[in-house]
């Protein structure tokens, strides 16, 4: 199979922005240009667009060719706007390396974007798009959006495994000051684990600083083939693998647990296998995992396949996921550090480990020695896992 | 160009739009899991099965998604029940719950199906896994042309 390639990505500033959607569409592909001086507008056939609820936040549909016309691409092979939740991004990467791989094309843009703050007076209209990604008619009519969704998440991991409010803490106050070394971050600010704990108990167990930001923002890379990585000279991260998984589940009675993501298992089994990864401990080196709250990370960790089961806290607690850890987790701030514009993580989690392979990141940042990267993203009640498997490599 | 500019008017306020609602429409015009809600409005909580392969859904269906089959039969769901989960909703309630806040909401064991539901009656730290919990139905008032019910379960 022809292999792909990120030469590289930008973002806008993420946050509670005074910017529109498609103001934010045009920041992100400037940014991501000029972060490939190989490439231009002009050299794109392929245009991938992660965004999730651009009809309710933005009033707008079909904004993949809105996008082609704010950034100036003529496309001639491919385009389309992804939409799998909060793994939106991810999927929009995805769909542009199997292009690439099917010999569809060379050069892909993949953009996320993302435009959820809207006046504050107007927050509950944003909130019911953010509550009705499980059932609507019987799950979202009961309230459940994503803080108590995951709260339940915790309780359920924390009665059955002993997990403790600390450890939850330990995954936030990571992540958070991680972000403090990222200019484009929402939250850059040093976090305590005392400080978690005691932010204001939004849906027990979890406190508002184990939870993402609502966040304004855009993200953009490039995807080419090996040999269009060739001919223009440039440091690429190599898609070794890729897996996903849903196993015919959306809604609560039927997701096969409140404890466990069996889905992440199948994928990330899919992805390192494909990425010839027999140990993910002693293989990765970076993850960009999706920690939308404290608990999911903690999960991540057991359900990836990195420690046994129910003893995710206990890898948080002992350092492993710290920069100079097994693994270093979430070194760009993760969602809890750099806020979650839907479509925009999954392309953001793939930039920082091409920038962490490559050394392009600030050293407080910089996981030492990173060869190998992983980026994961849950959709929605978890129902989907998506996981990738990067490394880096001179075509 | 004239100085008496035109006005473009727009309303200050608007009825709740119909997909705002969070709840279904639930006559047999709208949907086909009528008989779901008119059940309901009885008093009595229930679900599909598939008479050729046995699976039980939540939500109930209009076909079995594990065979296929169109032949299901309404079935009674337990009234009682044990709190699996819950939490509370505190902050960022989307519309037309935000007079709400704060509430609990959780997930109930009923024995052969685990639905999410409000929790009435009792403050989060009021409540334990695995606490009695029963079935309460309470009317939905809203801008549409036929009554409406839903259910919600409280402490036994």
């Amino acid at each position: 199979m022809p292999r792909a390639g990120i030469v590289g990505g930008g973002h806008t500033t993420w946050g509670a922005r005074s910017a529109t959607y498609k103001d934010m569409i045009q920041e992100a592909g400037k940014a991501t240009f000029e972060a490939v001086p190989g490439l231009g507008p002009g050299d794109v056939e392929g245009l991938f667009v992660g965004s999730v609820q651009p009809e309710r936040y933005a009033f707008q549909s079909h904004v993949a060719p809105m996008v082609a016309e704010l950034v100036g691409v003529d496309v001639d092979a491919m385009i389309a706007r992804t939409e799998l939740a909060c793994a939106s991004g991810q999927a929009a990467l995805r769909y542009a390396w199997l292009a690439i791989a099917a010999g569809e094309l060379d050069v892909a843009l993949v953009l996320g974007v993302e435009k959820m703050n809207l006046p504050r007076e107007y927050q509950g209209e944003a909130q019911a798009g953010m509550t009705n990604v499980l059932d609507r008619e019987f799950d979202g009519v009961n309230g459940l959006n994503a803080p108590p969704y995951f709260a339940m998440v915790a309780q359920r991991h924390m009665h059955e495994y002993g997990t403790t409010r600390e450890q939850l803490a330990m995954v936030a106050a990571k992540n958070k000051s991680h972000a403090a070394h990222n200019e484009f971050a929402q939250f850059q600010e040093e976090v305590s684990v005392d400080d978690v704990v005691d932010s204001f108990e939004l849906s027990p167990p979890l406190c508002l600083y184990d939870c993402s930001g609502i966040t304004d923002g855009a993200a953009g890379l490039l995807l080419v083939s090996e040999e269009k990585a060739a001919e223009i000279e440039a440091e690429a991260t190599w898609i070794a693998g890729s897996g996903q998984a849903c196993f015919a589940s959306n809604s609560i009675n039927n997701l096969p647990s409140m404890s466990a993501w069996p889905q992440a298992t199948t994928a990330a089994e899919s992805a390192y296998e494909q990425a010839g990864i027999d140990d993910p401990v002693e293989d990765l080196d970076v993850a960009e995992v999706h920690d939308c709250f404290s608990i999911s990370e903690i999960v991540e960790y057991e359900d990836l396949g990195w420690v046994e089961k129910g003893e995710g806290g206990q890898f948080v607690e002992d350092g492993r996921s710290q920069l100079d850890g097994d693994i270093g987790v979430n070194p760009r701030g993760g969602l809890l550090g750099c806020g979650h514009p839907l479509g925009a993580t999954g392309v953001s989690q793939a930039i920082e480990v091409h920038d962490q392979i490559h050394g392009n990141v600030p050293s407080a940042r910089q996981v030492p020695d990173a060869e190998t990267g992983l980026i994961h993203n849950l959709s929605g009640s978890a129902a989907v896992h998506s996981v990738m498997v990067m490394e880096g490599g001179r075509p | 160009m004239s100085d008496d500019r035109d006005t473009v008017d727009l309303p200050a306020t608007i009825r709740l739009p119909r997909l705002l609602d969070f709840y279904e429409l639930q006559t047999a015009d709208h949907t086909r899991i009528h008989e779901f809600y008119e059940a309901l409005q009885d008093g009595q909580l229930t679900t599909t099965e598939c008479r050729d392969c046995g699976d039980l859904q939540f939500p109930p269906r209009v076909l079995c998604p594990e065979c296929h089959s169109e032949d299901l039969a309404w079935t009674d769901l337990p009234h009682e029940g044990d709190l699996f989960a819950f939490s509370a909703m505190r902050a960022g309630a989307p519309l037309g719950m935000e007079d709400d806040v704060p509430f609990v909401t959780g997930i109930v064991d009923l024995g052969p199906v685990k639905l999410s539901a409000r929790i009435d009656g009792a403050e989060y730290d009021d409540l334990a896994i695995g606490d009695p919990v029963a079935l309460k139905i309470v009317d939905v008032d809203g801008p549409v042309d036929h009554e409406r019910v839903f259910y919600r379960f409280e402490p036994r």
